[in-house]
């Protein structure tokens, strides 16, 4: 695998939201980041549905139904819809790939009766639990790349949130240990990505089937989560800020297998990514409000060309079901944006949503495009290795953030950034001896297996 | 037959002899001790302890001791003929059995009520006979002058040592001890004065520290994304130690390099800027997961440890800075400075002048090692520089300066307390000197050459190499047989002195008094649950009901 | 486009504010002149404090400019310092502004003002080593009490005389040469016998706690900046053996 070298995008400036570099071409004819917004829905099943296949696959079709059909009340032009495998679609491929031919062909329905655009997205479940089991040799692993045959004969692209490096994660983030989180999210999660992808990649190509992107939701998401808004206090921002900008390093290596996009939505970094690598990203911000909350609810849209809510259970609301409430909102809120485009004006819409969270919280500034493009820089510019570009990545955002004196930070988010850039600063320059390091020191984590990651 | 003479340092912290032949000059053999005889860690204790023991006392147990460093420096101690000893006048009142109340106290309300007198302490020349239990015959003992009260003869071998009266250029000599003697040369002008650093640059009341003994921590380096010690090795000489995480979080690497005993009061300053410099240290607080530095071996440095280290950098820095606006000078007209002790030669003086031990804008620095030592080793061979030694103190005797009494010297100092342990900023701290109309303190960006006159702080250990002495004191059993055993003298004692031995029915309790605290601790007599134990029991029969002392 | 550095009408730093409010002198006063009082101490600007007092004499009573600057003002600065946003250097400034500021409000008053309560420092008998007493008295002055400085080097017979006189809430005792330590039971032995229960607070690096807590009357000081507290305890009636369960062993 060649670790990218170069950045996509000539500047920040050049970044849009609704345009790609390399924009994506699906089955019914939709092409992602060729031009304007796609709203990207994603209905998730009640717990109990999950019970039977039957109740399961009744339960997406009813889901799924709403969407489209609010879409063609309100006049939407276009939809992606992305089902996220809940456990036992990826345990019994079978399920997945019956879910995954039912959704397809209401698309196909609509497309037909309506005209209306779409395309559907099926995310596989990732069943390993790295503490539990060997991640290249189990009975699980299996059966994941079983679901991605399985449901890639039916689906327009395929992806997954992969788990790798989440033991060590999860040790160091309650410990506030930067060091574990460039070891478990960009040594470990990237060589676990590598491994995975260059399988994913085979087997849609085998099955004309789109391999669209990964995230660090299990990290950085994590990490975002718990540092929380103004009120919590559990991790600094500015670690959650470091921890997504070393995402970029695993995140990244997807597209280094083959995978084309449209990334994944709950990937926050993902405008880092589509600043190097030029591919279509699924973005969230105020739409997921009804997953988890962020501090970044507009400026994700600045960059984005599919535009989601993450995650809705499907249950009853004045205005109808969830998921057709939320296709509504998502539905108006690529309205607005492409609106912006048809009249010229989408750099000053842009500039809006830049502004409204630009200085909102650590997090947010380092996502803005002229942030993401720096870092996306910094990462292709220290590419000697995974381990080194996560490193450049997270002392690029330690320096971006330092030196805006407009973002402002407590005492206690200075202090903490610049104890974690110190230690950061301390590292040493090669990934052998990183990775020798971090063996001794994160050996005792409960179980960590080297083995896992061919280490 | 060979005349020969033994120079003798005595210093606050521990003793340091030298044995020389007179007529070759040539240095035969090295003795040190690892700890004072006497109870105590500071001069005052010192004091204390003879005020309230004795003056006899306490002169007994420090001619015990010089006679055991003459033992080990082992020579045929029938050829000595000349004992020459060096030191601040506490040291030398009480190696020669004279008055010292005049230094155990302060101010002329007590003076007066005590009916105080301030001795001369000039220089003079004694048979060996006259001084009590002394094991020499036929011998002179040669007690340099003092300068004034507290600024002894110490001071003055540190000006005369450096020979820095006899350059232009403007210049400062610390002696970086438990009484940092400091001394600011001006225009043809000397300013000399004491400042109370505490022992913390002598590597004690500091959990781990030590003297510059073998074993010894004396330098950390940083080696991303470790910390490399330097040890001393058994001739004092730094040596390669292992790779650390001071941090804590993983175990030393390379552990085939010597372990580290303790950390000299240079190994502090290195540990101590180096975290600064990699955020493990954030005034007054240290940032690992239990609060302290780890350097291996069990070996570490707590915040209470940085306080004191912190204030001992902190009297220093003040004096420096007190004597500047004395002489009316800024702290960049310092072109100059002689650092002498076995913390000044050790350490880097590069991290000397980080963490504010030094003027940092000085352009040279002179490392120049035990100064006291080497001007006894000098009046050995050479009893008649006594007389220029004579003249000199007479001559700075009135330019002495008083930091206690010092409005400047206090808010200064105030200053240091609040950047050291309440961690205000350095900005803040030149702002108020500024306010104050106090020399401003430059910021630490200067390159000094550096110069070390000397390999190690007693330059040459000689044909026989060096004695350490690690229990000076004596060590004593006490009958005690009401004692229940309950073992709370033991567990309260901060310096580990005591031990309890019970044997066929009879109960006693042993005292390291060299190790002992003193009368100033007595944490083992408040603690004791039946009210037996007294330091009393250990001190006073010591000379005076000698049957009952066992001595072991 | 370059982004806009005035970001309050789209969005509220509530975390910023919040640590913004904490660590700046609040306002005390609707009063501007009594405002621009308490600003001088807060700032620890003595000069410029002198003349607003003297020009704000001629419009104001004492005793308001007192309570509503002086005192209000250095009330926000024990503040700060207890949050750690302050530093001792700058309590010291603000307390010797607002002891001259008092003062000039004294001679107009024509007497001294009422204090909270009397308190008595000293620095032990054979000491000079004050630096411990200098921070006692700038911090006890900064909470109100009146204090009774016997400076250093100070005899036995007159730190009782004194307490005999003054009845302080507390009596205070620096010593930093153990040598001089021995004078701390004699006074407290000295009290007693003329029925003076008064707590004495002993300090400085001549004593430890086990022998401080050897005496009666005797509670070990282990820093000065406690000094505040441990008056507010004594003013608020507890006696010297609850205050020593409290603040030792």
């Amino acid at each position: 695998m060649k670790l990218s070298n170069s950045m996509a995008y000539k500047s920040a400036k050049e970044m849009i939201f609704g345009t790609a570099l390399k924009p994506v071409k699906t089955k019914r004819g939709l092409i992602l980041g060729g031009g304007y917004v796609i709203p990207e829905i994603v209905p998730h099943p009640r717990p109990g549905s999950e019970k039977t296949i039957k109740s399961l696959l009744r339960e997406f079709e009813r889901a799924n139904e709403d969407a489209l059909e609010r879409c063609v009340i309100v006049g939407i032009p276009a939809i992606q819809i992305e089902n996220e495998h809940v456990f036992q679609m990826t345990d019994n491929p079978q399920w997945g790939m019956e879910i995954a031919a039912q959704t397809a062909h209401q698309l196909d329905e609509y497309y037909e009766k309506y005209g209306l655009k779409c395309s559907y997205r099926s995310t596989i479940a990732d069943i390993r639990k790295p503490d539990q089991i060997d991640m290249r040799n189990s009975e699980r692993t299996d059966k994941i790349f079983e679901a991605f045959k399985y449901s890639s004969k039916y689906a327009d692209i395929i992806s997954i949130e992969s788990l790798g490096g989440k033991e060590i994660f999860d040790y160091s983030i309650i410990r506030n240990d930067v060091t574990g989180l460039l070891f478990g999210q960009a040594v470990l999660g990237g060589r676990d990505m590598e491994w995975l992808w260059t399988n994913i990649v085979d087997i849609a190509k085998n099955n004309n089937c789109i391999p669209g992107g990964d995230t660090s939701c299990a990290h950085a998401n994590t990490a975002m989560f718990m540092a929380g808004g103004f009120i919590s206090k559990d991790i600094p921002q500015t670690l959650a800020a470091l921890s997504r900008a070393i995402s970029v390093s695993n995140t990244l290596v997807a597209y280094e297998c083959g995978a084309v996009g449209p990334g994944k939505d709950c990937a926050y970094e993902n405008p880092i990514i589509k600043a190097i690598t030029g591919i279509p990203i699924s973005t969230e911000g105020k739409a997921s409000a009804c997953a988890h909350m962020d501090l970044c609810g507009n400026l994700m849209a600045a960059v984005c060309d599919l535009w989601s809510n993450e995650a809705i259970q499907y249950t009853d609301m004045f205005g109808g079901s969830s998921s057709a409430v939320f296709t509504e909102i998502l539905g108006y809120d690529a309205a607005a944006l492409n609106s912006a485009i048809e009249l010229g004006f989408q750099k000053q819409f842009q500039a809006c949503l830049i502004n409204s969270d630009r200085y909102r919280s650590p997090h947010s500034f380092i996502l803005c495009p002229d942030n993401a493009w720096a870092i996306g820089k910094a990462v292709v510019d220290n590419n000697e290795s995974l381990y080194s570009r996560a490193r450049a990545a997270a002392l690029k955002s330690g320096e971006l953030m330092f030196n805006d004196p407009n973002l402002q930070f407590t005492a206690f988010e200075k202090e903490s950034l610049t104890k974690y850039i110190k230690e950061l600063e301390a590292l040493p320059d090669k990934e052998d001896d990183f990775i020798d390091m971090c063996l001794k020191k994160y050996s005792k984590v409960k179980g960590f297996k080297p083995s896992s990651y061919n280490l | 037959m060979t005349q020969l003479a033994v120079a003798i340092d005595l210093g606050t912290s521990g003793f340091r002899a030298q044995c020389i032949n007179i007529s070759s000059g040539e240095i035969l053999s090295t003795a040190i001790t690892t700890n004072h005889p006497l109870p105590g860690s500071n001069i005052i204790d010192h004091l204390h302890f003879a005020l309230e023991y004795g003056i006899e006392t306490a002169h007994n147990i420090f001619i015990d001791a010089v006679n055991r460093l003459i033992t080990e420096l082992c020579v045929d101690t029938k050829n000595i003929v000349r004992l020459v000893v060096c030191g601040n006048p506490t040291q030398l009142s009480l190696f020669h059995g004279t008055e010292i109340k005049d230094l155990a106290f302060a101010g002329s309300r007590k003076f007066e009520s005590m009916q105080i007198e301030i001795p001369d302490r000039d220089a003079i020349i004694i048979p060996a006979e006259s001084i009590t239990n002394l094991n020499l015959l036929n011998c002179d003992v040669i007690i340099p002058p003092s300068i004034c009260h507290h600024v002894g003869a110490d001071a003055l071998a540190m000006i005369i040592q450096t020979s820095m009266l006899d350059k232009e250029e403007t210049s400062i000599s610390i002696d970086f001890g438990t009484n940092a003697e400091i001394a600011l040369f001006h225009k043809g002008k000397i300013i000399t004065a004491s400042a109370a650093a505490g022992p913390a640059l002598e590597g004690q009341e500091i959990s781990c520290g030590v003297l510059a003994i073998p074993g010894a921590i004396a330098d950390v380096e940083y080696s991303k994304p470790y910390f490399k010690l330097t040890l001393l090795d058994n001739d004092l000489m730094p040596v390669e130690g292992s790779l650390v995480d001071m941090s804590g979080k993983s175990q030393p690497v390379n552990s085939n390099f010597p372990k580290p005993i303790g950390i000299t009061s240079t190994g502090t300053i290195a540990a101590m800027y180096k975290a600064i410099e990699t955020g493990l240290i954030s005034l007054p607080r240290i940032c690992t997961a239990d609060k302290r530095l780890h350097f291996g071996n069990n070996i570490s440095f707590t915040e209470e440890d940085l306080a004191e280290a912190g204030k001992a950098i902190g009297a220093i820095r003040a004096g420096y800075l007190t004597l500047c606006k004395a002489a009316g000078i800024s702290v960049e007209d310092i072109h100059t400075i002689y650092m002498s002790g076995a913390a000044g030669t050790y350490v880097d003086a590069k991290k000397a002048l980080q963490v504010g031990m030094i003027p940092p804008s000085v352009k040279k620095t002179y490392q120049v090692g035990n100064t006291s030592l080497a001007m006894a080793c000098r009046l050995a061979k050479n009893p008649n520089d006594l007389e220029f030694m004579s003249s000199l103190a007479s001559k700075l005797r009135d330019t002495h300066y008083i930091f206690a009494s010092s409005d400047i010297f206090k808010k200064i100092f105030i200053l240091e307390l609040s950047y050291w342990t309440e961690g205000m900023p350095l900005s803040m701290y030149r702002n108020f000197l500024k306010k104050y109309s106090f020399p401003a303190l430059p910021n630490a960006d200067g390159n000094p050459e550096i110069i070390r006159t000397v390999k190690r702080d007693i330059d040459d250990l000689g044909l026989f190499g060096l004695k350490t002495i690690p229990n000076i004191g004596r060590i004593v059993k006490r009958n005690f047989d009401q004692c229940t055993i309950c073992n709370v003298c033991i567990d309260v004692c901060p310096t580990n002195a005591l031990s309890i031995l019970s044997e066929s029915g009879s109960i006693s309790i042993i005292l390291n008094e060299a190790l002992c605290r003193g009368v100033s601790c007595k944490k083992c007599e408040y603690a004791c649950s039946i009210k037996i134990m007294t330091l009393d029991s250990f001190f006073k029969i010591h000379f005076d009901d000698k049957t009952s002392e066992e001595e072991i | 486009m370059k982004p806009k550095s005035e970001t309050n009408k789209i969005f509220t730093r509530y975390d910023i504010n919040v640590e913004v409010a904490r660590q700046t002198a609040r306002k005390v006063s609707e009063d501007e002149n009594l405002q621009k009082v308490a600003d001088c101490i807060v700032s620890g600007n003595e000069d410029e404090l002198e003349n607003l007092v003297k020009s704000i004499l001629h419009i104001k009573e004492p005793m308001e400019i007192i309570n509503g600057g002086l005192i209000a003002g250095m009330k926000e600065v024990s503040r700060l310092w207890e949050l750690g946003v302050y530093f001792l250097p700058q309590v010291i400034l603000s307390s010797d502004s607002m002891i001259a500021g008092i003062k000039l409000c004294e001679q107009k008053l024509g007497r001294p003002m009422e204090k909270k309560a009397k308190v008595v420092t000293h620095t032990a008998e054979g000491d000079i080593h004050d630096i411990g007493q200098v921070i006692v008295n700038a911090l006890l002055n900064a909470a109100g009490y009146e204090v009774i400085n016997l400076g250093a080097d100070v005899p036995v017979d007159d730190v009782i005389e004194a307490c005999r006189i003054h009845k302080p809430i507390i009596v205070t005792g620096t010593a930093l040469m153990t040598t001089t330590m021995t004078a701390f039971p004699k006074i407290a032995f000295g009290l007693k016998q003329i029925n003076l229960n008064i707590p004495f607070i002993c300090g400085g690096g001549a004593v430890n706690e086990e022998f401080v807590t050897s005496f009666d009357l005797g509670i070990w000081g282990k820093e000065a900046s406690q000094a505040p507290a441990l008056a507010e305890d004594a003013l608020n009636g507890l006696s010297w053996l609850e205050m020593r369960t409290k603040w030792n062993g």
